[in-house]
């Protein structure tokens, strides 16, 4: 078979020891700045590409590539032991794995979630080798009028997020899609609830806020207790997954990583649904699903999974179609020009040597991101034993250090602070973030795509049941919909969604 | 002892342009996009020459925000002492000024144009299932169904967009414009064949045109472009006189002295020749400007803002 020599080939680049130096020091590099709140990969490339001049195209991509995912191990960390997602996929990280960490489980979910990357990073990888070609079909089939409709069932699917009220959940969704509006109309190009402000004319960060609304809120609520913060590190048992750990989470990572090897296909956000789409999914399918949002390991699994596996499949509509997925795929686009390699669909077959090479130092990258994650979790756990009045202020300076160097603007940075008071009165009114986090998310995209497809279809609706994709995702919306807003079922929904504290 | 002559004969020539001894100091040099974008490549690509040439460090610094208006406006508002820079891009310069309802800064009086540095063709590129086989066949299937065909763009205001504003001024057609976030979704659904025609610049169209994902009709400049030249431009295929191309260039504060100016533009011009500098902005669909001297760029510039006065206004573009 043609896959065998192609992956040999690709072996035979990624193992040569100055590659395998370059995806070493990319994944390090990765996973420091993930663990870092706030620097994310975006900065860090940028600011890498100079150096990237002097290296050979194929070893410079495969650092860059190293850091983008290094950095999707390294964000589960922060999010698991402070509360604090680095990126949009660690959020729903936040909500399972930081309780773990408050029940003295932070080992067993820094395990979880490296391993779990891992599992779904190997298998992303043997997709991307057998089936790039036609995903990246898949990929063109995806319209405006198709996107729209993910959305819509994608924000649906939000509401299931939360575990308070669900009048509380809707609520906050429907802040999210208002914060979102902010920003130039892409349409008329006008600017909305700018007030003059030129910072604020693309719109608001999605870090700056997540860091805001969980980090900082988190912080200011800790502060309530004078000095007697949690101290969750005294009730620290194992750093290893129980026996009975390993019985719940290995369904949620098969599920997580198919799920979002699927969803990372998608140029657009689909990448950023993976994480949501799989811990709804979990929270719908498993049996513990009373526990979600109260330390339950499969909400550490899945996601983590899902987004692990969407970090790697993105690459196939960067690589085939030269279509960027998101803003580090862009950046890597950018490498890859300075190098004089056109992205597109003649890269595969032009040099077949980069392609493969990328692929099999992937899957290399993943082994050694786990080698060196797995005994970092005593280390990382050591961290929570550092007094309060010392961990807290070092966070909040790399916070704001973070977020300034999104833009190097400061506006950025005192837009967190105000999100922190936001996100201190959610936390007092008990109103979640994370629904918040997926319509602010969501709302622009859903937005865009729903007027760029009725644009097309010159204002007719039906466009979205005419398309079988898009048909799909409404009827699957609806029934969701049913099941949550019919009055008989109101019982079983509460227990889905309530549970007291 | 080698590093050392280096030194001494680094210092000489420091001494010889030191009248004002400038720099003295670290220079700034604005990209006023995000990083890893083509504007961003390219001052990337020019710090480290100007830093050997000048014998100081030149910093990139991305300051993204509102079409470029933030970045530029930084700049606008430093000190004239050579030592904080901008590049100034058509979006700057010619087209927000005519988009945005408040404009922070002056795109003439403010600025002190240095040195052109890229110009990139715009490309008309087809689905490929359009059966337009030339711009004519085009213009014919446009008036054949008025309000049918859909032309994709990057954004509302962009150079894509302005240019099919430009194409239905000068062929009385009228097709519906789609913006997109970006040209990256909008190639997307050009090769799906959701949307039919854009005009898309040439570094991006390029590997999808030599693939065969979607076809090409005509380049935007009034010169045909070394990388396509078998592609007519628009002016020969029947538009007499259309002419657009993305450009950007180093820009200093208006005010900023002459000697600076001078010397960073001579500096600039040796950078664009260095093999590797060329060679990697001609892998992003540039050729060498023919505008060379900081006085012909400031006519350059004064000449942009004024077309795209017109033609954001003959066409609606503005949003309010």
């Amino acid at each position: 078979m043609d896959i065998f020599a192609n992956l040999a080939l690709g072996f035979g680049v990624a193992l040569t020891p100055f590659n395998l130096l370059m995806c070493l020091i990319g994944v390090l590099l990765g996973t420091l700045i993930g663990v870092l709140p706030g620097v994310g990969p975006v900065a860090t490339i940028a600011m890498l590409l100079p150096i990237t001049f002097n290296l050979n195209p194929i070893a410079a991509l495969i650092m860059l590539a190293g850091i983008y995912y290094g950095a999707q191990y390294g964000g589960s960390t922060t999010a698991i032991l402070v509360n604090l997602p680095g990126e949009s996929s660690s959020v729903v990280t936040c909500l399972d794995g930081y309780q773990m960490a408050r029940q003295g489980r932070a080992g067993p979910a820094l395990a979880t979630a490296a391993l779990g990357s891992f599992f779904a990073g190997c298998i992303a990888t043997l997709i991307v080798a057998m089936f790039a070609p036609p995903l990246a079909e898949v990929a063109l089939k995806f319209g405006p009028a198709e996107y729209f409709s993910l959305m819509v069932l994608g924000l649906v699917a939000a509401v299931v997020l939360a575990h308070g009220s669900l009048l509380k959940a809707i609520a906050m969704v429907i802040l999210g899609l208002l914060l979102g509006l902010i920003g130039t109309d892409v349409n008329s190009g006008v600017l909305r609830f700018a007030f003059g402000i030129s910072e604020l004319a693309d719109g608001i960060g999605f870090v700056t806020v997540a860091m805001g609304m969980f980090g900082l809120a988190e912080i200011i609520a800790n502060l309530e207790h004078q000095g007697t913060r949690e101290v969750f590190t005294k009730k620290v048992t194992h750093l290893w997954p129980t026996k009975e750990d390993w019985k719940r989470i290995w369904a949620p990572i098969l599920r997580g990583t198919f799920l979002g090897s699927a969803l990372g296909i998608l140029p657009g956000g689909g990448a950023l649904l993976a994480s949501f789409g799989a811990y709804t999914l979990e929270k719908k399918v498993s049996k513990y699903s009373r526990e979600f949002g109260k330390g339950a390991i499969e909400g550490v699994a899945a996601p983590e999974s899902a987004n692990n596996a969407g970090a790697q499949t993105s690459f196939i509509p960067l690589l085939t179609l030269g279509i960027p997925s998101n803003a580090v795929m862009a950046l890597m686009i950018g490498a890859m020009m300075i190098q004089g390699i056109a992205p597109g669909p003649q890269v595969m077959t032009e040099r077949p040597q980069l392609f493969w090479g990328m692929i099999a130092s992937m899957w290399v990258g993943n082994l050694m991101l786990v080698v060196l994650n797995l005994p970092l979790i005593g280390m990382w756990i050591k961290l929570l034993t550092v007094p309060y009045r010392i961990l807290y202020p070092s966070i909040l300076v790399f916070m704001a250090i973070g977020v300034f160097s999104l833009s190097n603007n400061p506006f950025d940075v005192l837009l967190m602070g105000l999100f922190g008071l936001l996100g201190y009165v959610c936390v007092k009114l008990e109103c979640e973030p994370a629904p918040m986090i997926l319509g602010f998310i969501l709302g622009p995209l859903m937005e865009e795509n729903l007027r760029r497809a009725m644009l097309l279809s010159r204002g007719d609706p039906l466009t979205f049941i005419q398309k079988p994709i898009s048909a799909g995702f409404i009827i699957a919306s609806v029934i969701l919909l049913v099941i949550i807003a019919l009055p008989q079922l109101r019982k079983k929904r509460a227990e889905v969604f309530v549970e007291e504290v | 002892m080698r590093q050392f002559l280096a030194c001494v004969v680094l210092l000489a020539a420091a001494g010889g342009a030191a009248a004002q001894a400038w720099p003295a100091k670290p220079i700034r040099l604005i990209a006023p996009y995000a990083a890893g974008g083509p504007i961003d490549i390219s001052a990337r690509l020019l710090a480290p020459k100007l830093q050997q040439a000048l014998g100081q460090p030149v910093l990139v610094e991305n300051r993204p925000g509102a079409g470029g208006n933030i970045g530029a406006d930084f700049v606008a508002k430093s000190a004239p002492d050579g030592y904080t820079l901008v590049i100034g891009a058509i979006a700057t310069h010619a087209i927000n000024p005519w988009l945005f309802a408040a404009m922070p800064y002056d795109p003439i009086r403010d600025f002190r144009p240095v040195a052109l540095i890229v110009q990139v063709p715009n490309v008309l590129v087809v689905n490929n299932e359009l059966p337009a086989r030339s711009v004519k066949d085009l213009i014919a299937l446009a008036k054949a169904r008025p309000g049918k065909l859909d032309f994709a763009s990057g954004s509302t205001g962009s150079t894509g967009h302005l240019a099919g504003e430009m194409f239905k001024l000068m062929t009385g057609t009228y097709m519906v414009h789609i913006p997109y976030k970006g040209a990256a979704p909008a190639v997307t659904d050009l090769m799906a064949g959701r949307v039919h025609l854009m005009f898309d610049n040439l570094a991006s169209a390029l590997p999808n045109v030599k693939a065969g994902k979607v076809r090409a009709l005509a380049v935007t400049t009034r010169q045909r472009s070394g990388f396509l030249p078998e592609l007519p431009t628009l002016d020969e295929a029947g538009l007499k006189g259309f002419e657009m191309t993305t450009w950007w260039g180093v820009m200093a504060p208006a005010k900023t002295p002459d000697a600076v100016v001078q010397r960073l533009n001579a500096e600039i011009f040796k950078a664009l020749e260095l093999a590797d500098v060329k060679e990697r902005l001609r892998a992003m669909g540039s050729e060498t400007p023919a505008v060379r001297t900081p006085q012909a760029f400031s006519a350059f510039v004064a000449s942009e803002l004024k077309t795209y006065g017109e033609l954001v206004k003959r066409s609606g573009a503005k949003p309010d």
